[in-house]
């Protein structure tokens, strides 16, 4: 799938009017950890609005096996609030203390009511060794209705690729958030782990 | 082949979800737990009555807010409106109903409201007020 058909997904995407979400509150921090098959990583991100953040992330790249730090720059392009949904559409870009030659940019979407959550990303990464394509499509839905400060659950199937690997898996991910933490654990066969942990503060 | 379907049941997730998104009577409004008051201009806000009790204990002669959200769907949207208003030295208390989209809020009895501003600071946490309403 290239990038026109990337392209396709995201418009057919916003015919049905299906973004938004904002990045933090304003003034507001994040930590987040991800682990995959392809990396490592350690972000902290700062958002002075809730339109934008800016941060640093800490890079365990495993297929060049190398570290290096990204600046990294999101950016909320597009939201629509309902009185039972939300949305974001997300631009993410980042250069690392390697050279110019090494960055990242990629676009995030998602959608959710109370009950259903979907999301889709897609990123590319370019670095002295190779250059990397990801996408993934998420959907799942809460089993209850939390309320506020409940702990809230999410089941949810991952459909994932790149190019690096020339693979794709379809796996489920569970999701669990309370308060200012997010922890998000998918598995399958071929990628192995795939792990999310956030804190906002 | 495999993309095609994937995208087929997006589409059809997706649209089943636009027509839940913009539905307001919901199975929860049937709930004899609910509550309608009528406001002094004949309008009517819904609230759960175990939740509106609840958070206005303790609170007489308080000026309690209902605050009609859009967009306000996860923990997560909430917790930064709830963060912005706490940093509001009039606010006595804040609490948030994730089941009808409010925000209920206590302020002190002679604290003057400023209603833009309140939309104001929600709109800058990324979501839109609907309409606030006074109870008491």
């Amino acid at each position: 799938m290239g990038i026109k058909s990337s392209a396709l997904l995201v418009l057919l995407f916003l015919s049905v009017d299906c973004f938004a979400r904002p990045i933090s509150y304003p003034g507001g921090y994040t930590f987040m950890f991800r682990s995959n098959s392809l990396r490592d990583t350690a972000y902290l991100h700062y958002s002075p609005t809730s339109r934008n953040a800016v941060g640093v992330e800490a890079v365990s790249d495993k297929v060049s096996n190398d570290d290096y730090v990204y600046l990294r720059y999101t950016r909320l392009l597009f939201r629509k609030n309902h009185l039972k949904s939300q949305g974001n559409l997300y631009l993410n870009a980042g250069i690392s203390n390697d050279g110019f030659d090494n960055f990242f940019y990629g676009v995030e979407g998602d959608w959710e009511t109370r009950r259903i959550f979907t999301g889709f990303g897609y990123k590319r990464t370019e670095t002295n060794q190779i250059d990397i394509e990801e996408k993934y499509f998420l959907a799942g839905v809460a089993p209850y209705l939390g309320d506020y400060g409940d702990l809230h659950t999410w089941l949810m199937v991952k459909f994932k690729e790149n190019s690096y690997s020339d693979a794709s898996s379809l796996y489920p991910v569970i999701k669990f958030f309370k308060g200012n933490t997010l922890m998000e654990f998918g598995y399958s066969d071929s990628s192995s782990w795939d792990i999310h942990l956030m804190y906002r503060f | 082949m495999k993309y095609s379907l994937l995208v087929l049941v997006f589409l059809v997730l997706f649209n089943g979800m636009h027509v839940y998104a913009n539905t307001d009577n919901h199975a929860h409004a049937a709930k004899d737990t609910h509550i309608h008051k009528e406001m002094s201009d004949g309008s009517i806000i819904q609230i759960e009555q175990a939740k509106l009790n609840s958070f206005s204990e303790g609170l007489e002669g308080a000026k309690i807010l209902v605050v009609s959200v859009k967009g306000m769907v996860c923990d997560f949207c909430a917790r930064g409106i709830e963060k912005t208003f706490k940093r509001d030295t009039n606010l006595l208390k804040i609490d948030v109903d994730l089941n009808s989209g409010k925000v209920l809020m206590a302020y002190k009895a002679a604290a003057k409201i400023d209603e833009s501003g309140i939309a104001m600071k929600i709109r800058d946490n990324g979501q839109e007020v609907v309409k606030i309403d006074t109870l008491q």
